[in-house]
Formats: structure tokens, sequence, C-alpha cells
């Protein structure tokens, strides 16, 4: 919650507008975010661009559009705990990173899509972390060690960016809210630019030891136009005696 | 675990650290994730990478520096004027050079997860950095905490007010095949090396950086910072391409390092 407050007061210091080339623009100069979706070289749509979730409320809860979410019986204990302590043990609290796809969902911390043919890569305004999505034809490392942010390979399907990954720790949270997942965490994240200006994300989650099924949330993502991120660097322990959680 | 371990002696800057650094660098080569043979890669025909081959091209016709690189130096690190019987420290600045010199470099804001600043984030041997080049922003990957920096080629000018941050705002041109990145925007926080030279946020960078052929780049670093400097001063840094590897990753978990500290 206070992280939030934070956020939005960050969002008052946004760097100051940057008119970017390659906008298509309304007579009056402002981006026409319904115009057709931009390809690149090798045809494919286009998602460079600075995003941000358009509602905050998947932040606070992923399956906020009335998923049914098929926890198994301890996830939902630790789902609970969390929802009653507010989250305290939140892992972005202590400047650790906010996972996958938590670092999407924080309206206040927009993020940069930069999309060449090799690799895709996610760079994240909240602790200035990035994640990286090859598509070089590579294969998942034999052995992937657990980290935050997953190892990812993309693929096109059609219009859409199909991105898998694996390779996570168990510490992240998938949302504020405190969706848990374990080592086997592996979630699907489709990516579709339907205009100029609106994106639409769709993540399945696959996590067998916390979950009795996969379960997917939809989550609308809008471009952030003529604007830029800011650096915004989690100074360690410095905030954490402003949190609320109990 | 490699990513905890290599980061606590990355942090510390002792000749006897140091020493282990060297050693941790053969097992870090080891837990690197393994081998990615990288498209787009001269190769000999046993498959090796030719290091030598010349410099790929973007489709604009730009050199591309993209690629994952390290320094090909470690002592840059350790004394960025190293090579210049020194820097010129204006005297408050020498006195806290020799300060931090002395204490080992204790309270480097790197012991606290902070960033290592431009250009020290690129000059530790065990933690590459990858640059994604496009025509209108190219990125640097650090390994080291998961950090990035932005050099924007698009064509903007300097916001006309710049908050004061760890790796600055970075604008690019390019002069011939040399990509030119100037920076602005500095706190007065971040070490440019291990040392401790200081800098103000006074500071302007300017980075010349250029591919001489498929497995080398030279950034030459010019600091202007007149109130730290009695002029500017100029460094040139190798790097050495770190064919078919991949950045994993290194965060820096808060305080937990911190006890492996060995500054006094």
């Amino acid at each position: 919650m206070n992280s939030i407050l934070i956020s939005i007061a960050m969002f008052l210091l946004q760097w100051v507008n940057v008119p970017l080339p390659n906008t298509p623009r309304l007579p009056n100069g402002k981006p026409n975010l319904t115009a057709p979706v931009p390809k690149t070289r090798d045809g494919n749509p286009d998602l460079s661009g600075i995003w941000r979730v358009a509602d905050g409320k998947y932040l606070q809860n992923i399956a906020a559009d009335g998923v049914q979410v098929p926890f198994q019986p301890w996830a939902e204990e630790v789902f609970k705990e969390r929802q009653a302590n507010f989250g305290k043990d939140n892992p972005s609290g202590r400047c650790l990173p906010h996972g996958v796809p938590d670092s999407f969902l924080v309206r206040a911390t927009p993020f940069k899509i930069v999309q060449t043919p090799f690799v895709t890569v996610a760079l994240l305004e909240n602790q200035g972390h990035y994640r990286q999505i090859f598509t070089d034809g590579r294969g998942f490392p034999k052995d992937t060690p657990a980290t935050w942010m997953g190892y990812s390979i993309g693929k096109w399907e059609g219009d859409a960016f199909v991105v898998d990954s694996i390779g996570f720790n168990d510490q992240t949270f998938i949302d504020a809210g405190g969706h848990p997942h374990t080592e086997a965490y592996h979630p699907t994240e489709r990516f579709r630019r339907r205009d100029f200006g609106h994106m639409d994300y769709e993540i399945t989650i696959d996590d067998p030891k916390a979950y009795t099924r996969s379960w997917k949330a939809t989550v609308p993502f809008e471009l952030f136009a003529d604007n830029e991120l800011m650096e915004s660097v989690c100074e360690n322990e410095k905030d954490s005696g402003r949190l609320v959680g109990k | 675990m490699r990513t905890i371990r290599v980061h606590s002696l990355g942090c510390a800057l002792s000749p006897l650290r140091f020493a282990a650094m060297v050693f941790a660098m053969n097992v870090a080569a080891f837990a690197q994730w393994i081998s990615v043979t990288l498209p787009n890669t001269p190769r000999t025909p046993d498959g090796k990478p030719i290091l030598s081959a010349p410099v790929p091209k973007a489709a604009d016709g730009k050199p591309d520096l993209s690629g994952l690189w390290r320094t090909a130096d470690g002592r840059y690190l350790q004394d960025l004027a190293a090579g210049l019987g020194g820097a010129p420290l204006q005297p408050w600045a020498a006195a806290l050079h020799k300060e931090r010199s002395d204490s080992l470099g204790k309270g480097k804001p790197l012991e606290r997860c902070i960033p290592h600043g431009v250009p020290d984030g690129m000059l530790v041997r065990n933690f590459p950095f990858k640059i994604v080049q496009t025509p209108d922003v190219v990125v640097l990957l650090y390994e080291e905490f998961n950090h990035y920096r932005q050099i924007f080629t698009d064509g903007r000018a300097f916001p006309p007010e710049t908050t004061e941050t760890w790796f600055g705002y970075t604008i690019g041109r390019w002069e011939g095949d040399t990509l030119v990145a100037e920076t602005i925007g500095f706190n007065d926080k971040s070490w440019l090396d291990n040392s401790g030279h200081p800098h103000t946020d006074a500071l302007r960078v300017t980075e010349r950086f250029h591919r001489p052929d498929f497995g080398h780049l030279d950034i030459q670093v010019t600091f202007d910072d007149p109130k730290a400097y009695t002029k500017p001063w100029t460094v040139t840094l190798p790097f050495d391409l770190y064919a078919d590897a991949e950045i994993i990753e290194s965060i820096c978990e808060n305080e937990k390092d911190r006890e492996h500290m060995v500054g006094k």
C-alpha cells in the first residue's frame, strides 16, 4: 500500500514529455492511440513502447475479474495469511524483484518493451530491473538455477507473442495480493497489441504444486505515449520502516 | 550458489579479495548459463567464434555494438586512473579519495545493493553486460544487480530538468563508426571505481563506443566534473566479447552480503 503512495509521488516526478518519433498523431498533435499496430522489419507486430497496466485492481488481485483460482489447500492458506497481514513479507518490500507478472501490474511504474529479432527486452521502471525474452531459436538451458525473473523464451503465434518461462525461485508473489507459486511455476504469457495504444496480456499460470490445474488471467495494458521511464532504484531498507504491513 | 558468492566478492576491494576474485572468475565461468550457440556469429570450421572477424552492421548501416561484453582488464575496477599516474583531483576530492582507499572502500554504495553507476557498472570482469542496439535506443543490460541503462538515439534532447539519478540521463549520436554518448543528471553518491574516485552532481560523462572487430569493443570515457577535478580526464577501457554466453540473474539480496564485506 505504502509502495503505491511512493509510486504516486514518483509519478508526479515523471520525466517531462518526450515527443517520440514514429508515433501516429491526430491533427492536434496528440498520439493517435487507435492507429494500426506498427510492424517490424521482419513483418511481426512491433510491441516496442512504454506500457502500463490499464487498471490498478490487478496488482491487488490478478484474478479480480472473477477468475476462480484452483488453489492447493496449503497455497490457499498462504494466500489468506498474506491477505490478512497486508503482504508484509512481499519481497518487493525489501527491494527484491517484483517477479512475473507482478512487475507489470504497478500502474505508477510503467515498463518499456524493446523488441529486436533476437531478443525482446522488458525494462521495468520499478527497481530498475529488466527481463530478457529470447527469440534467437535457443532452447531452455539443461539446468536453470532458481531465479526471480525466470528464463524466458518467446515465439510468434500469428500476431501474438507467446512467452514461456521456467527456472523461478518460490519467493515472488504473483500479485501484491499474495498469490503464491513454487519452483514448479511455469507461466505462459501472450502479448497481443490490438492497436497503437492498447495491448492485451494473458497469463496462464501452471504450477501443479500450488494449484490443482492451470488457470488464466487477462490484463489490459495502455501505451504511456510520449513519455520515458525514470530511474527508480530501491534504496535498500530505507523505506522499510514506512511499510504498513502488520 | 554463484550469484550470491560472486556478488559478495564483486563488492569487495582489498588486494587479498582481489586475488580471491580472480580465482572466483574461473568458478563463475563454469557456473555461467551453459553455452548458447548464438546466431550471426562468424565461426571457424570447427565452430569457434572468430573474434577478429569484421564488425557486424545494423540494418541502418551503423556498426552493431550488440553482444555480451566484459572488461578485458580488471585493474580499471580497482583504479580507473591506473594508467594515467593519477586523476586531476581537486584537493577535497583527493582527500576523500585517499580516505576511501585507506579504508579499503568502506561505505561503497554497492555494499548496500545500490547501483555501481557509470562506468563502474561495466568494470567488474565476472559481471558481463549486454548491449542491445536499436535505431532509437541502445540498451545496456548489466548482469550485476539486474540493472540497465538506456542511451537514447531517437533525436531527443536532454530534458530541461534532470532529477539526480545513479545512472544519469544519456543521449547518443553516431560520429562515423563511433557511438558518442553524453550523460548528465547524476547524483553525487556513486563512486567512479572501487578506489573511490568521487564525483559531484556536476559530472558530465562522455563515452565513445567503438567496436574495431567482432570480438573487441573500446569505450573511451571522459569525466568532466569541475567541482571535483581540475580538468577533464579521459581513459580508454578495453572490452572482450563474451561469445556464446548469456547473462545470468544477479540480484543483490539486500543486507545479506554485508557481513562478508572486508572494508575497515
